[in-house]
């Protein structure tokens, strides 16, 4: 495979396993990444994303399973084709910008291989040094910059050349908040403009759904649920997805009356003599430890003069600039954490507490060990 | 032998099918294994063995026996073997001492001239110990430069011809390993810890303690090789020991070599004694370092925050600086260069002191029965070029298999034995040279390379691969394997990542390691003294014949004018690298090149 642009690639990747030693770290991982498509690998530390990602990179060896970039494929029975040739480029945590080169020279390498004569790899330099906005700092050595500086620059270097495929492996964790949320804009804008394909792994599920087109879910080596963010939000497939991705509350069931093929009622045992609607998991069984649980966004708090809803008191409140969050407690040791209201409530108030029952889930807890 | 260890951090390593990889590595492996088989375990182990089996080798009537051992522990050669294991403990706790205190200053604090002090390191540790033995004698000798200061005194002619002397030389001579290893260590310690203990209410003598562990393991590497360095030392042993009739375990060896008639059994005691008192302290360093790292050259850089003196305080501190550097280095060479200019029996005469440059002129028109210095000069530079190229490629080859982040059994087996050969004397060395390439078996039916150039060659590499295989371990495993891997990723080809991220990032090192081994090789006395061919004899060995006659001017002549021609060519190179090479490269390991 060429380092010529060919458009967008497409991947797929099938029952892709990596073994160190005894240590499973990829098992039976599948799935298609469709041409300009942003993709992220969601989990936690160990859970495989960064394995996964470097053996789409070639930098590590798959033990077995098949790995297909655009119409080659690069790993897959006695198949193995070396990073260099698979036609993609990458940004890493570290950045990994070459310190012994200058900003304009670390973006330029990709180039080196590419079919640009050298007048056009020049401007082509110059055209992203532009557009990431680091025009100024082109002759600076790496260690001269800021991270976010550094960032940027890895940035352009992945972006440089006409690669099929741009990878990104948590290329935010080293920043501070306000860099992360700037650069995060800047990474989907650039990247959907040059039209690429982009493969991002993280472990924070608000910049998975801020970035991507499709979230796949990692855990323990296995992809655990790939699909469009708005589906893991509202429909996860397990408890572990729910969890990870984000909830304000999870509580043991007493009991569970279905009312239609997606709807069931729950009793909590804080709240005995009220029923709360919930969604049932299209694939999680809830019948052997089922317990609910609620997504920050399906709670709104009222006063406690209205009619609906389930008592609770206010244990915290935080200003997080366009409202508050509030930490609620609903029974006793049941809390519901990050539940925004515009409106103010103290320290001891006592409110009721409402759930929508579209981010709410029932399903068995799979506690972890 | 020279010894310097800097430590692992994860290397690159990129992977290949399966078949070609193990293909590759088991052949890679074997070769590897032969080179140091033959260059290093073959030999010593052989030499070694007579101790116990001294008619294996045809040195004497028993198969096996334990008589050589209770021989080697009584006497002189006893004398000598404990004197060298006490010595050295000695010369490990002051080295470590002083090399902390400089090392912190230098690099921890805003004295004047840090490249300076630097530099000067590196002239001490390029310095051979004879050379800086012969300067001391001509400050401290009656009549000698230390006379016409007018500071001489018979009790620091006493004190310095004896223990306190010999520990004197032996600890200057191993301040630079220990300030280099320390300095890395210093370097890598972010000001964040200091910053934590004295926001918790440290003063400063408390944030010292608190912090000072911290670099601990590369304390306790400095005190092992000052340790390894002062047991394995034969210039000192050479010459001041054998003029303060002190016995040193190294050159009672070489005694036990050149008796007539050689007695090899007990001088393979003493190697193996050598060995082993030094092998303990490597391996104890090696485990307290497992897995850490002194430093990180990655993509990102932590800057170092530097202790900030006042405008006296900073004079005063760089004055200090000065004082002890021009004591351990200045004054010595100041010996030696003032003893060559001069031709009288002693510096100082009943008639004043003669300038003159006779003893210039005598080292190219030498006596009846002395070697003239040219060409012995052209054959250590010969010899400096291709121990240092062979040694350079070796080390490199070695320190990427000890820097792999998956070692396999092999790696490991390798990192200890390279632990272990630093800890062989460069004598144990020479004399496992001519002791095993003599052989019967090997002259007549494999090669004769006995007394021949090739066999110095191949024993100066041995001497100095070690070393400098460690030496280049932590330079190799500092680069993050995230930047040769963003190489390959964005196209680079595996010779091509190699070229333009490993060589750049790894040249100043490459170069300095072998301007090390280089000059190294000029000044090495033990091996070259054992192993040199007759007629062709290294300039070391040629001044050596001078020292310590009525001629010792010229031999300090001599000296100098190889000191000044290591130099030059040590600085041509400097200028060749500064002059090809790009700013960027130049840039990595420069102090202060972070922000």
């Amino acid at each position: 495979m060429s380092r010529t642009s060919t458009g967008p690639s497409r991947v797929e990747i099938k029952d892709l396993r990596k073994e160190f030693g005894t240590k499973v770290a990829l098992n039976g991982v599948s799935l298609v990444v469709e041409p300009g498509t942003f993709t992220v690998l969601l989990g936690p530390s160990g859970s495989g994303k960064t394995t996964l990602l470097r053996c789409l990179a070639g930098i590590e060896q798959p033990t077995s399973g098949t790995i297909k970039i655009g119409d080659t494929v690069v790993f897959g029975g006695a198949k193995y084709v070396g990073p260099e040739k698979r036609n993609l480029s990458m940004v890493f945590q570290d950045y990994a910008l070459w310190p012994h080169l200058t900003v304009r020279r670390n973006i330029a390498f990709p180039l080196l291989t590419s079919h640009f004569s050298k007048p056009e790899r020049a401007a082509r330099v110059d055209d992203m040094l532009e557009r990431v906005g680091i025009a100024h700092l082109a002759e600076r050595f790496p260690n001269e910059l800021s991270g976010g500086e550094q960032q940027r620059v890895a940035l352009a270097r992945a972006l440089s050349a006409e690669v099929g495929l741009v990878l990104f492996d948590e290329p935010l964790s080293n920043l501070d908040a306000d860099r992360r949320d700037q650069l995060r804009i800047e990474i989907a804008t650039l990247t959907r403009d040059a039209g690429v394909t982009a493969v991002y792994i993280t472990h924070d599920q608000s910049e998975a759904f801020a970035l991507a087109d499709r979230v796949g879910v990692l855990r323990n080596g296995e992809l655990v649920q790939y699909t469009r963010p708005e589906k893991i939000y509202r429909h996860p497939k397990s408890a572990f997805v729910a969890r990870f991705t984000g909830i304000s509350g999870e509580f043991e069931v007493g009991k569970v009356r279905e009312i239609s093929d997606k709807r069931v009622e729950v009793q909590l045992p804080f709240a005995p003599h009220m029923f709360i609607e919930a969604t049932k998991s299209e694939n999680s069984p809830y019948d052997t430890d089922p317990h609910l649980f609620v997504r920050a966004a399906g709670v709104t708090l009222a006063p406690l003069t209205s009619v609906d809803g389930a008592p609770g008191t206010i244990r915290d409140v935080a200003y997080n600039g366009r409202g508050y969050e509030h930490v609620v407690e609903v029974g006793e040791g049941a809390t519901l954490t990050k539940v925004y209201a515009t409106d103010r409530y103290e320290r001891g108030d006592c409110v009721k507490v409402m759930f929508d029952p579209v981010s709410c889930f029932v399903m068995n807890s799979q506690k972890e060990a | 032998m020279t010894t310097l260890s800097v430590l692992t951090e994860q290397p690159p390593v990129l992977p290949e099918p399966p078949a070609a990889r193990r293909r590759r590595v088991s052949w890679s492996s074997l070769i590897v294994w032969l080179v140091l088989a033959l260059l290093i375990v073959i030999p010593v182990l052989a030499f070694v063995l007579v101790a116990v089996s001294p008619r294996l080798f045809h040195q004497g009537t028993s198969y096996f026996t334990f008589s050589n051992i209770s021989a080697a522990f009584r006497g002189y050669t006893g004398r000598g073997i404990l004197d060298s294991i006490w010595v050295a403990t000695c010369v490990g706790v002051f080295a470590v001492t002083f090399a902390t205190i400089i090392a912190w200053t230098v690099q921890r604090t805003n004295i004047y001239g840090r490249r300076f002090w630097s530099a000067s390191m590196w002239l001490l540790l390029i310095v051979p110990t004879w050379m800086t033995t012969l300067g001391w004698i001509d400050v401290v000798q009656p009549g000698e430069l230390g006379s016409a200061l007018g500071f001489h005194s018979l009790f620091i002619y006493h004190m310095f011809f004896g223990a306190s002397g010999i520990i004197f030389v032996l600890s200057t001579n191993a301040l630079p390993f220990s300030y280099f290893v320390i300095s890395v260590g210093l370097r890598g310690l972010g000001s964040e810890f200091e910053d934590a203990a004295r926001v918790h209410g440290g003063g400063r003598w408390l944030t010292i303690r608190t912090v000072l562990p911290i670099i601990a393991p590369a304390l306790l590497s400095a005190f092992v090789i000052s340790f390894a360095e002062a047991m394995s030392d034969f210039g000192v042993a050479f010459t001041l020991g054998s003029s303060a009739h002190f016995p040193i375990a190294t050159y009672t060896l070489f005694n036990a070599i050149y008796a007539f008639p050689a007695n090899f059994p007990v001088a393979a005691v003493i190697a193996g004694v050598l060995i082993l008192c030094t092998v303990p302290p490597v391996f104890l360093q090696a485990r307290v370092m497992r897995g850490r790292s002194y430093a990180v050259l990655g993509g990102r850089a932590k800057a170092v925050r530097r202790y900030q003196f006042g405008p006296l305080g900073r004079v005063g501190v760089t004055s200090a600086v000065g004082i002890f550097m021009f004591f351990v280095l200045g004054l010595p060479l100041l010996g030696a260069i003032t003893s060559s200019f001069t031709n009288t029996a002693s510096f100082v005469t009943t008639s004043g002191i003669h300038w003159t440059l006779q003893s210039y002129k005598d080292v190219f028109q030498p006596l009846p029965s002395y070697t003239t210095l040219g060409p012995p000069l052209w054959t250590s530079n010969q010899l400096g070029i291709w121990v240092a190229s062979g040694t350079l490629v070796m080390a490199y080859v070695l320190a990427r298999r000890m820097a792999s982040s998956s070692p396999g059994i092999g790696q490991r087996i390798a990192d200890v034995f390279l632990l272990g050969s630093i800890a062989i004397p460069g004598i144990v060395l020479g004399v496992g040279y001519i002791f095993f390439y003599d052989q019967r078996f090997i002259t007549s039916h494999i090669v004769d390379l006995y007394e021949t150039m090739p066999l110095l060659i191949m024993g100066l590499i041995a001497s100095s691969l070690p070393s400098q295989a460690r030496l280049l371990t932590g330079p190799v495993a500092q680069i993050q394997s995230s930047l040769g891997e963003a190489a390959r990723v964005h196209g680079a080809t595996r010779w091509r990542a190699f070229r333009s991220t490993s060589i750049p990032l790894l040249s100043r090192a490459l170069v300095w390691a072998w301007l090390l081994t280089f000059a190294k090789t000029i000044s090495e006395l033990a091996v070259a003294q054992i192993l040199y061919q007759p007629g062709h004899e290294p300039a070391s060995v040629v001044i050596e014949t001078y020292l310590g006659t009525i001629f010792a001017s010229i031999g300090s002549a001599a000296t100098v004018i190889t000191l000044v021609e290591m130099m030059g060519v040590i600085g041509l190179v400097l200028l060749i690298f500064r002059l090809v090479t790009p700013k960027g490269w130049r840039r990595i390991g420069e102090a202060g090149a972070s922000l």
